[in-house]
């Protein structure tokens, strides 16, 4: 009431922070997303049903056209939740929000940004040189995003056996085992791979995509071994590598294993 | 024409369902038929090691019915035998990764893909693995051993089959149920120590569609990645090549029943 009377405004513009769900995208494919994000409207509906989503497209190779992203939208709202953005903001993220009509809702957490982003995180690329840019657009921000140093990410550290059937995966960074990875485990970073130990299972580095990755192994006896998705199968290990120190690369599309001298 | 689906399943585990799944699905393509054979064991995945593919699994049952690979990238070409592939199951995952839909969709595609049979390797128990392990089947093994916890189990599994299967559930027939005779030793069975095929087949009611004679190469055989059926000097893997043709039609008589009659040096000093 008072607040009525008092001002002379039409309107007050306020910042909040609101929770809101971010559907991200694995694959091109609306039917399996509307059947997918039914079950879970149907196994909380208190929750999801006509809840408030961003569409997150970042995790797609490339950036789908205007009528995929049209189909993925409706299946969104087919499945009873309403889409109300798209997430992260490269310019070719920016322009299709622009062409749909829909806002661009810069990064959520954007506390945890600088730590995620510094390295090797996948939306880098065209984020970084216009990183002050969305930054203003809605969320606060309580730090300045580029004041901490980017290399304060170290690795993740598994020590002891990795026994079959163990899965260990090192999100946005590298991996370091100290210890034996038994057949079929596995172990899995979106960075680079160290083992100080045997490797009987399989290796997976870059996991996100970063073929710069590299895969370090003190005895090599690996099922498999794969950087940014090219992977080798080691039916009978070759005898000039088995038990040796080794190191793999990509070279282009191959990918090379040699002893480290 | 579809794919005959057979579940291999017991209800217990450690009785020669692994071992068996893979020297039915060896055995039916030394006939000339296309086969393949599931892992359902997701998460304590053995099959790819009986069979000698371990180290040539690259993607799982779990990747095809997950989306995330196709059921060709998945299938592994047997060495020995061009028309068997084997379906490994994923050692890093559990068994709620599997999904009716996912199974069902599977099976349709091997079907469409002419293979004549589909060879399910149920885990054990009675849990989810194995329910989507014999859902789908026209045919079950129902592998038991002469004792009797083994045997109250497969009769678990016998009324299991006859009611919470997709045939079972349409009305449409019945699956075909096989019992198999496994770690049969006739020595120990006429010391009374162990089960006859008379009582097997007395207690849950079905005859037995082979007889598989305890045997050292079973063991030799898994650890070297052969599947028994293919070891010619074995009892085991002779009574398989029975068992298999009984499967495709065929009349053989039941043999390694009797204990091997001792000779004259073995009874003088002692088998």
């Amino acid at each position: 009431m008072n607040a009525k009377m008092e001002t002379s405004d039409a309107c007050d513009l306020r910042f909040g922070q609101v929770g809101i769900a971010c559907v991200r995208v694995r694959r091109l494919d609306a039917a399996a997303l509307c059947e997918e994000l039914e079950r879970r409207v149907r196994s909380a509906p208190q929750l999801f049903s006509r809840a408030a989503v961003v569409l997150d497209l970042s995790h797609l190779l490339n950036l789908p056209d205007d009528g995929t992203v049209d189909a993925l939208l409706e299946a969104v709202r087919s499945a009873g939740m309403l889409p109300v953005g798209l997430a992260y903001g490269t310019s070719a993220t920016e322009a299709l929000a622009q062409r749909m009509g829909l806002p661009l809702i810069a990064k959520f957490r954007a506390a945890y940004e600088p730590a995620d982003g510094g390295s090797i995180a996948p939306p880098a690329p065209s984020a970084a040189p216009s990183a002050a840019e969305p930054a203003p657009a809605s969320v606060p921000v309580r730090e300045p995003v580029l004041s901490q140093p980017a290399n304060t990410v170290g690795a993740q550290r598994h020590d002891g056996t990795l026994r079959s059937g163990q899965q260990v995966y090192a999100r946005d960074r590298d991996l370091i085992v100290v210890g034996t990875v038994a057949n079929a485990a596995e172990v899995i970073a979106d960075g680079s791979i160290h083992v100080y130990g045997s490797l009987k299972g399989r290796a997976m580095a870059g996991a996100q995509g970063d073929t710069k990755a590299r895969i370090f192994i003190s005895d090599f006896r690996a099922e498999l071994v794969a950087i940014a998705g090219h992977y080798r199968v080691f039916e009978q290990i070759p005898k000039d590598l088995e038990g040796q120190s080794v190191q793999c690369w990509l070279d282009g599309e191959k990918l090379l294993i040699a002893p480290l001298k | 024409m579809s794919a005959e689906i057979i579940v291999v399943t017991s209800g217990k585990g450690g009785v020669g369902k692994t071992t068996t799944s893979a020297s039915l699905a060896t055995g039916l393509a030394m006939s000339g038929k296309k086969v393949a054979v599931i892992d359902f064991d997701v998460g304590l995945r053995n099959l790819d090691l009986i069979m000698g593919c371990e180290r040539r699994v690259v993607y799982d049952f779990v990747n095809v019915i997950q989306g995330e690979a196709t059921i060709k990238q998945a299938l592994i070409k047997d060495k020995r035998h061009e028309n068997l592939y084997v379906l490994a199951a994923s050692q890093t995952r559990d068994k709620d990764a599997l999904t009716q839909e996912g199974v069902e969709k599977v099976l349709e595609e091997l079907s469409k893909d002419g293979f004549d049979y589909v060879i399910c390797d149920s885990p054990a128990g009675i849990e989810k693995g194995a329910h989507l392990a014999m859902y789908f089947a026209d045919h079950a093994m129902v592998v038991v051993n002469p004792e009797v916890s083994s045997v109250r189990d497969s009769d678990r599994i016998l009324g299991l089959l006859a009611s919470k299967t997709r045939r079972a559930e349409r009305g449409d027939g019945t699956v075909t149920q096989h019992l198999l005779l496994t770690r049969y030793n006739p020595s120990r069975v006429e010391q009374g120590e162990m089960l006859s095929v008379k009582d097997v087949e007395e207690i849950l009611g079905i005859n037995v569609i082979g007889v598989i004679p305890e045997s050292e190469n079973v063991l030799a055989a898994s650890n070297s990645g052969v599947p028994v059926i293919l070891d010619e000097n074995s009892n085991a893997g002779h009574a398989y090549r029975d068992t298999v043709a009984r499967l495709l039609g065929e009349t053989r008589p039941m043999r390694f029943l009797d204990a091997p009659k001792k000779g004259f040096f073995q009874r003088v000093f002692g088998g």
